[in-house]
């Protein structure tokens, strides 16, 4: 089939299951594709060297894509008997007659439930439909609460910081559903809880910031629990009964403590403990997320919640502390970690590992909003958001348009207006024999499910057929990668080309309040003997550029970079020399299909990206990009790797996309430069002189008018959906801003090649000396002909 | 000094002449029976024997250059130049020290030295004081206590203000035994400390129930105007204690926000303070949301549910919080303290009860209580404590924070605001309480002549060094006892013991107040049993009971006070009275003739009472009464008044036309014997006050006091009489409230006793308790004044 065919149906199956593979055809044995050979890199590696299709079979999956025109089934599905549990779908050979089902991934014949009585060949339930490879069902188990949103905000800020905060908080409560649950825990020095149940006057309970409680402490301390109090006390006639739960007195259904929670935040001070002038703010993060979290672990296990926190710098008190409270003593760098000159890391990244495996074990979720230009410590605190499927928002303040706006984002709503947020979540992948799952990569933790799906070797989060996501989104995206087992040929008798199958089982608790389950059901022919053209042609280079990086990302999380970079060249050469034609040895007759050929600047990208080049950025940056990319779908993410640019000029209409390239800088060109964070229009050097000398507001200037506005509309266009919401920069050729676009760009210019005088002198010159894409390139061909690797 | 003239002092000072000491005549002794001349109870209010000083004693000619026996007694009026002397008269050498006879300075003003020129002696530190003599043509001094010559200070004879020579003769501390100097930048280690309240509240259910918040808080929102708050830095802070602690941040007015916010803390292992502001307010800054917080604050805690009171940890989070300022904290608690710092058991073991198991329950049951007071003490802190339990609280336990801070204990036993009774007395007592002018960072220390040197001292304060009693607060309605020691033989005459308590007042003026008692020596014992101040003396073996009670037990401190009676009347008949008892007789000497019932009073009182039905929060409480009342109060907590309304005289119940004050009937013996089955009774203990109803009462009687026709329908109990138009119920009444009037009797006291009433043939708890005051009676497990003489009798003739 033709690569754009191809590129359609792979569009088209994303478009309906949310679902991109690396690999649209599975082999159906290992020895069909793989190649002999020792790997002494595979010390390092997750995955054992299985798979020898270098690329993994791996599956970049969206359970929550929207799919407004699906119908969401009301009734319980159908599922194989145990242990499969595999549910009905349109691979399912069904005999009606007999009414009876086989499943196809352990072939068991299951009956037909008595309702299904009356299917015929022309009225079959939806879920066997051949277009529902991908359904949702309304389950008829309630969520125990509605979802519940613990505010959990610093008020060790600026006035101005604190009082956009409290706006934005205040603002929220509108978009939440009426029987929401709300809570309020404010932080400085020490950590209060706000009990908004109580009417009286402002109360909270307050913690110590330098202490770690434990739950049962926090239970006690918040009377939560019965001991202490009077058991007989007799009712007050006249007086209300106390409220059934004890935990009720702070988190409150939203339409009830709208005006106490409104007036609590109304009421907020900045932290009043003094702070010398040589000293920063004592802060105690961990505590107030340990006491949150302890509130939700008592009283609301397993009901859908999101802690959202609100930091507006680095803890700097109790367990936790990122940075001591004087300020002479800087927070880590890269550079510190390097070196290991590390006081507090080891011990903060415990307690918030510890924190967040609580967290998702509980199924609630934190967020984390970062309003500060320095340092907030989501180097440490990235757990958090990561195994319980947070979000992990980075703006400078909370006074920016970024926190503003991506805040109202998460409240988004469908057109049935509930929340586009999906609480609890977990998901379980079912194979057919063929396959065996190695593991996940993505927000997640595992839930340590044993079943014949699952494989020996490991891939990101792996020794598991399921993982608890928490929150999930439309968007959440998981990386869910497979092996190949080696056993023989098939052994079932089927008609036609022989399948191998997953299956996808997401459960979570929908914002309305009920559980569902949405299941994707994925079949890919299996290959025929050694040596298949068809395992090639299905190589999906863009979903599998996006599978690697969050390997490789996953990599760079536990092992040194120069390792990881090392690992990401060894198997694109490794790729190269297994996919391309060549002579061997003859790097000009080096050719790669055309499925291949954006795989290698792909990875050229990922090399030079803040992903795996962390000196540039702080930890917290880093830990941030990763969050994100590690959200993503494949377009976005190939985003991130590969940023976009577009070029405006005189003579042609729109924008044109040009190169990642340096020579896509001319004088009188503006750029747009999508890196997913950063949206940024660039002036060439003749367009700011004009703009700056104001011809765009003269008459007959209209045309070059039009070339600044353009990217600026553009842009607009391209921020609608994204989220988090990007920094938006507007820079000219020369001036500072600049650097965010020169440090994307391929050095084709760099001042080592530009004295031969090879490329336009009118291209910028960039001082770095990272390699070029083409020195890349043919350092590439180089190795993959010579079969060295 | 303007003024002097009109209290008639000042004039020309004495001579100097060569001291000529002319020995002058003491007291004479006048032996008198106690078995054949009984008692009469009206001796009681004989005053002490008189001091007689040799003429020129003193610097001025002033009356009032020595010092009244309201502010300082002396067991001897008379002292033995020798401790053998001493030792040999059995009789206890001590003083009775109550600094302040009333709650207020304007109730009883003392002369108040403003220029700040203080001229002390430069090796013992003695204030200049009548008894001091002048040399070198007024320009050096002698101090009377050590004899060293000083420089009379530059200004002593200058009046800064007016920029004029002075005549130091009207100097108020030549002519006045009691002064008060104030004092300049030199007495302060820092700046004078405001005045602080932190009140701490229990809300545990059985508080909150009971309306002890409600009624606190209501009583503390009226009385803010009557909190000493001149110099408007007074600060309130408000706590509340259940099995957490509350803590209270009140806004200024104007600041924006005028609510209250509530900080709960659980975390009770270290407490600490949940904000570093508006815990601690201005009352002049924020009075208003302090209203309206009190007004709040019973609502707050509608639905208090908690049943454990952490009141160790709250005290320490008071520390915490107020310990950088000094002050006082303000317990009302309820509950009986099973959480955090400082947790009680609940130990009272009803049939410990009158064994000799009973004292541990009067100990300490946690050593948190006196360490925590010490701590408190060396911060500048006094605790007062308000009990209210209905069931057994630790009173043992807990007035040792009291105790050791220059507190007080006051208790409530089964106190609810359904009452209206219990409801009244305590606000009005609580409010009486939050107007008294108290001192604050108070020392005090006693300097004697040469050779004396205070031993011992009691009551309520912390022994911070062998002579120095330290109060973080001072109150105005304790008094002191401090044992005296004859280190040497005394050569002078006259000797002196000067009192000086250094103090903040509530202005937050630094004060010095100076009580100079000057009393002549004797190598007589006739000398020493003729000027003994049996009150005194009795007030001096009070302390040294409670001392026994709480180190050995009940017993052995009823033994202790009934061997020092016989020995005291064996002293006398062995070396005065030459062994001759007299035909059956019991010799003592006239103005010790109250001694031998006011002992025995003191052996029946709650406090020390032999009995099994006393629970022990109950003698605690009285324990820490018989240690601290001032003089005249502890007499009549000791042997009540009892008065006969039913036949009092015409002018009785009535303003007496010279001084205006209301005239109480004759006081009668504590006999049951005076008791007319037809008869109407008062006996007031100080704490209590019982209406006896005889059993034969005329219904007229009963009508006129009561307003009810027949005695049966007469309800017994704690209740308040009605006001009735007629004479015999306005002349009762006020014969009721005059027996409560303390300013009267030149003491300074917020106790407003309950007045319970009593018929001889009601309810028979009822009738047994106040039996109970009839000191004179044989009861219960103690003897007869008649048989408790012939005792004395039998051990003294062996
Ligand atoms: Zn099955
Ligand atoms: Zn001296």
């Amino acid at each position: 089939m033709e690569y754009e065919t191809l590129k359609d149906q792979w569009s088209d199956v994303e478009d309906r299951d949310g679902i991109r593979l690396s690999w649209n055809t599975f082999p159906s044995s290992r020895m069909a594709c793989f190649e002999p050979g020792s790997d002494s890199f595979c010390k390092l590696t997750m995955i054992k060297e299985a798979s020898r299709l270098v690329v993994p079979i791996g599956a970049l999956y969206t359970p929550l894509k929207e799919k407004p025109d699906t119908p969401l089934l009301q009734y319980e599905p159908v599922a194989c008997k145990a242990p499969c549990r595999a549910v009905l779908n349109p691979f399912a050979q069904v005999d009606i007659r007999a009414r009876l089902w086989i499943c196809p991934f352990c072939l068991s014949r299951n009956g037909l439930p008595a309702h299904y009585k009356d299917i015929t060949q022309d009225a079959i339930p939806p879920e066997l439909h051949p277009h529902s490879t991908t359904i949702e069902y309304r389950l008829s188990r309630p969520a125990p609460s509605p979802p519940i949103f613990m505010y959990v905000v610093d008020t060790c800020q600026e006035e101005d910081s604190l009082r956009a905060l409290k706006d934005s908080l205040v603002m929220s409560l509108s978009l939440l559903p009426l029987d929401a649950l709300v809570g309020l825990i404010t932080y400085g020095t020490m950590a209060q809880v706000h009990e908004l149940g109580y009417t009286e006057c402002a109360k909270s309970y307050v913690f110590r910031g330098s202490k770690d409680y434990n739950a049962k402490q926090v239970q006690e301390m918040l009377g939560l629990a019965m001991s202490g109090t009077r058991p007989n006390v007799p009712q007050n006639p006249g007086r209300p009964p106390p409220p059934m739960s004890s935990a009720a007195r702070f988190l409150l259904p939203v339409q009830q403590c709208e005006y106490q929670l409104t007036n609590a935040l109304e009421q907020l001070q900045r932290d009043p403990w003094p702070v010398a002038n040589d000293k920063r703010s004592l802060r105690c993060t961990g505590v107030a997320l340990s006491v949150a979290v302890g509130l939700l672990e008592t009283s609301f296990q397993n009901a859908g919640g999101r802690i959202m926190l609100f930091a507006g710098g680095p803890a700097t008190e109790g367990p936790g502390l990122v940075v001591g409270p004087e300020l002479r003593e800087p927070i880590r760098s890269h550079h510190d970690i390097d070196r290991d000159n590390i006081k507090y890391y080891k011990k903060a990244l415990k307690f918030y590992d510890n924190l967040a495996k609580r967290t998702a074990h509980n199924g609630h979720i934190i967020d984390i909003f970062a309003g500060c230009l320095d340092q907030v410590g989501l180097l440490e605190m990235k757990g958090l958001p990561n195994s319980t499927g947070g979000h992990m928002i980075l703006t400078d303040s909370f006074t920016s348009s970024q926190f503003k706006q991506s805040f109202v984002r998460v409240f988004d709503k469908d057109s049935n207006d509930s929340l586009l947020m999906g609480f609890n979540a977990s998901l379980e992948v079912l194979t057919t024999k063929e396959l065996k799952v190695t593991g996940l990569i993505g927000h997640a933790v595992s839930l340590n499910k044993k079943s014949s799906s699952v494989g020996e070797t490991e891939c990101g989060i792996g020794n598991t057929c399921s993982w608890k996501m928490c929150g999930i989104n439309p968007t959440s995206s998981y990386g869910v990668y497979f092996d190949i087992t080696n056993q023989g040929g098939p052994t079932q008798h089927q008609q036609g080309p022989q399948k191998g199958m997953m299956q996808f089982l997401t459960y979570y608790q929908h914002s309305s309040g009920q559980f569902h389950l949405r299941v994707t059901t994925v079949a890919r022919n299996l290959s025929g003997p050694t040596g298949d053209p068809a395992i090639a042609q299905s190589f999906d280079q863009e979903a599998a550029a996006v599978l690697m990086s969050r390997i490789a990302v996953f990599k760079a999380e536990v092992d040194d970079g120069p390792d990881v970079l090392r690992w990401v060249d060894r198997m694109l050469i490794r790729l190269c020399s297994r996919f391309a034609e060549y002579r061997k040895d003859d790097p000009s007759s080096f050719r790669l299909e055309k499925n291949f050929t954006l795989y290698p600047q792909f990875m050229f990208h990922l090399r030079r990206s803040q992903f795996l080049q962390v000196f540039n950025n702080s930890p917290d940056e880093t830990a941030f990009y990763r969050h994100v990319l590690n959200h993503e779908y494949v377009g976005d993410s190939l985003v991130m790797i590969q940023p976009t640019l577009d070029s405006y000029t005189f003579d042609q209409e729109g924008s044109v996309p040009v190169l990642l390239d340096s020579a896509s800088i001319q004088p009188t060109h503006t750029l747009l430069l999508d890196t997913f964070f950063q949206i940024l229009i660039f002036h060439g050097e003749t367009m700011a002189e004009w703009r700056k000398a104001g011809y765009q507001d003269q008459e007959g200037y209209e045309n070059f008018k039009a070339i600044l506005d353009q990217p600026k509309e553009d842009a607009r266009e391209l921020v609608q959906d994204r989220f988090p919401l990007p920094r938006f920069i507007i820079c000219d050729a020369g001036g500072s801003q600049a650097r965010f676009l020169l440090s994307k760009l391929n050095p084709s210019t760099t001042h080592t090649t530009s004295t031969y005088g090879s490329t336009s002198q009118s291209a910028q010159t960039i001082f770095t000396d990272d390699v070029s894409l083409q020195t890349f390139m043919d350092h590439l061909m180089k190795l993959a002909v010579s079969g060295t690797s | 000094t303007q003024g002097m003239g009109n209290l008639g002092v000042g004039g020309h000072p004495q001579q100097q002449a060569a001291p000529t000491p002319q020995r002058p005549q003491l007291n004479q002794l006048y032996p008198t029976d106690l078995l054949n001349q009984p008692l009469n109870v009206t001796e009681l209010e004989l005053p002490p024997p008189p001091i007689i000083l040799p003429p020129n004693s003193s610097v001025t000619p002033s009356p009032q250059a020595n010092c009244p026996p309201k502010y300082v007694r002396s067991t001897l009026n008379a002292v033995p130049t020798t401790y053998s002397l001493l030792k040999k008269s059995k009789l206890p050498f001590a003083l009775v020290i109550q600094p302040y006879t009333s709650l207020h300075d304007n109730e009883d003003p003392v002369p108040v030295v403003p220029d700040q020129v203080i001229a002390r002696c430069r090796r013992c530190r003695s204030y200049i004081n009548p008894f001091a003599t002048f040399l070198d043509q007024g320009h050096r001094w002698r101090c009377n206590m050590c004899n060293l010559t000083n420089e009379v200070p530059q200004a002593f004879d200058w009046d800064a203000s007016t920029q004029k020579q002075l005549d130091r003769w009207q100097r108020p501390e030549l002519n006045y035994s009691v002064v008060e100097f104030v004092a300049p930048q030199e007495y302060m280690v820092r700046p004078p400390q405001p005045l602080v309240y932190l009140f701490l509240f229990d809300v545990t259910y059985a508080s909150v129930t009971s309306g002890l918040l409600a009624t606190a808080a209501r009583c503390i929102l009226e009385s803010l105007d009557r909190i000493p708050n001149a110099d408007r830095r007074t600060r309130l802070g408000f706590m509340a204690v259940d099995s957490s602690l509350h803590y209270f941040a009140i806004p200024r007015d104007g600041s924006g926000s005028s609510e209250t916010s509530m900080l709960v803390v659980s975390d009770l292992d270290e407490p600490f303070l949940p904000t570093p502001a508006d815990l601690l307010v201005t009352l002049s800054e924020s009075r208003q949301n302090i209203e309206n917080f009190l007004e709040r604050l019973q609502s707050m805690f509608q639905n208090a549910n908690s049943t454990a009171s952490s009141l160790g940890s709250a005290l320490r989070a008071g520390h915490k919080l107020i310990s950088p300022i000094g002050g006082k904290i303000t317990v009302l608690t309820a509950s009986l303290p099973t959480l955090g710092a400082g947790k009680l058991d609940m130990r009272e073991d009803k049939k410990l009860l009158g064994t000799g198991k009973e004292g541990s329950l009067l100990q300490t049951g946690n050593s948190f209580y006196k360490s925590f007071a010490v701590e408190c003490s060396k911060n500048q802190i006094s605790i007062d404590m308000f009990l209210f339990s209905s069931s057994y609280q630790d009173v043992a336990s807990l007035s040792n924070l009291p105790r050791y801070t220059g507190g007080q204990t006051y208790f409530y036993p089964g106190w609810n605001a359904a009452r209206g009774e219990d409801a009244i007395k305590f606000a009005r007592e609580f409010s009486d309480y939050l107007s008294a002018e108290i001192g604050l960072e108070a020392v005090l220390r006693v300097r004697a002549t040469t050779g004396l040197r205070m031993s011992t001292f009691y009551g309520n304060f912390f022994n911070r060094s062998s002579d120095l009693c330290a109060f973080p607060a001072f109150p105005r309605d304790q008094s002191y006892v401090v044992e005296v020691a004859i280190d040497e033989s005394l050569t002078k005459s006259v000797i002196c013991l000067q009192s000086a308590v250094l103090h903040t007042t509530c202005n937050g003026e630094r004060r010095i107040r100076v009580m100079t008692l000057a009393l002549p020596t004797t190598q007589s014992l006739a000398d020493m049993y003729a000027s003994a101040d049996q009150e005194a003396i009795t007030t001096f073996y009070s302390h040294k009971a409670v001392e026994r009670a709480l180190g050995s037990g009940l017993e052995p401190a009823r033994d202790a006070i009934q061997a020092k009676l016989i020995e005291l009347l064996q002293t006398y008949r062995k070396e005065l009275a030459g062994g001759n008892m007299g035909g059956g007789g019991l010799q003592f000497p006239a103005n010790l003739r109250c001694l031998p019932a006011l002992f025995l009073g003191l052996t029946k009182n709650i406090g020390l009472r032999k009995s099994a039905q006393i629970p022990s929060d109950m003698r605690s409480a009285a324990l820490c009464q018989l240690s601290t009342l001032p003089l005249p109060l502890l007499m009549q907590f000791l042997y009540p008044r009892f008065y006969s309304l039913h036949d009092m005289p015409d002018n009785a119940g009535l303003s007496d036309e010279a001084t205006g004050d209301i005239v109480l009937p004759p006081a009668i013996n504590l006999s049951s014997a005076s008791l007319a089955p037809y008869g109407l009774y008062l006996i007031d203990d100080g704490q209590t006050q019982f209406l006896w109803v005889g059993r034969e009462a005329v219904p007229q009687l009963i009508e006129d006091v009561f307003d009810i026709p027949d005695r049966a329908q007469l309800k017994v109990g704690k209740q308040t009489l009605p006001i009735l138009e007629n004479e015999f119920n306005e002349r009762v009444r006020a014969v009721v409230e005059k027996s409560k009037d303390h300013r009267s009797r030149g003491v300074g006291s917020i106790i407003v006793p309950h007045l319970y009433v009593v018929r001889e043939d009601g309810e028979p708890g009822m009738r047994l308790w106040a039996q109970t005051m009839l000191v004179e009676d044989r009861a219960d497990q103690g003897v007869s004044l008649k048989q408790w003489l012939g005792m004395m009798r039998e051990k003294v003739v062996q």
